[in-house]
């Protein structure tokens, strides 16, 4: 018969590796710069950089003409190449940090109107600009939008004043 | 019948305590990890940019077309039903006052707003 002497000892030893083990795997985990729980911190700092831009460009230079001076926003949407002036200046504001080095933010927008006397149909994306990367699905992209007031047709309605809703993908390539 | 020996009771007793406090650390050391994770998700769900957006655009405009847009769109969206009373009705004398309603499922925003 095999003796059973050393039970104890052998489950002391496991024990003993496991609390090794779980020590050096906390002390490892939290030395690392970048933990598991940072990784949404990113894209709040993305959310936070695009609603920025967008509320720069939304805002008119003289802002005592509130109601009635346009804001850049409002004259890019309402000029015929919207594509290239929204790119351009989206980008002056979100991919470069002073005279350093420029970041890799991409993004796609579009904009929603309402199309006149259809209340309860959900108002369809009409595409506004891009940068020069399209979204293929694997990045993990934030969504940021706002509103403006401009004076445009949508789609084949007649020109009024009308609030659309601006929205922009964004993500770092 | 074989007599029970039952010297080491304590040993086992303490056993059983270790065990349960080993696996309480546990349960506290599982949430810690995700304590990160969930405060930065909240403060992104948290719409305050939205509402602060949809209230501008409300207390500068006073149409009803845009006011159809202002519904249509927020609903369609951004997943929130957004309301506000129009025209807006003469309050105090001689301010006009609306009431504005947010809610984005999660978030709820009510406001008695009065022009200056």
């Amino acid at each position: 018969m095999r003796s059973d002497g050393g039970q104890l000892y052998t489950i002391e030893g496991f024990a003993a590796a496991l609390i090794m083990i779980s020590t050096a795997y906390l002390v490892v985990n939290a030395t690392s710069v970048y933990t598991a729980g940072d990784t949404h911190i990113n894209d709040m700092q993305l959310e936070t950089l695009g609603t920025d831009a967008l509320t720069v460009m939304g805002t008119p230079m003289n802002t005592t003409e509130y109601d009635t001076a346009n804001s850049t926003l409002r004259m890019i949407l309402e000029a015929p190449d919207r594509d290239v002036m929204f790119r351009t200046k989206f980008l002056e504001l979100v991919n470069s940090s002073g005279t350093g080095p420029k970041q890799d933010i991409q993004f796609v927008a579009n904009y929603t109107c309402r199309i006149d006397n259809s209340d309860s149909t959900i108002p369809p994306l009409q595409p506004l600009s891009s940068s020069s990367r399209s979204l293929t699905g694997g990045e993990h992209p934030v969504r940021v939008t706002k509103w403006v007031i401009v004076n445009t047709p949508c789609g084949n309605e007649t020109t009024r004043d009308r609030a659309v809703l601006v929205e922009v993908l964004l993500w770092r390539d | 019948m074989a007599r029970l020996n039952d010297d080491a009771q304590w040993i086992v007793l303490m056993g059983f305590l270790v065990s349960f406090s080993f696996f309480f650390l546990a349960l506290v050391i599982n949430q810690a990890t995700v304590v990160g994770q969930t405060t930065a998700e909240s403060v992104i769900e948290f719409p305050k940019n939205d509402i602060r957006d949809v209230r501008s655009i409300i207390i500068r405009t006073e149409s009803d077309t845009i006011q159809k847009d202002v519904y249509a769109i927020s609903l369609g969206r951004k997943n929130a039903v957004v309301y506000y009373t129009f025209p807006f009705t003469p309050c105090y004398g001689k301010y006009s006052c609306t009431q504005i309603h947010f809610k984005s499922g999660v978030t709820e925003y009510d406001e008695n707003w009065t022009s200056p």
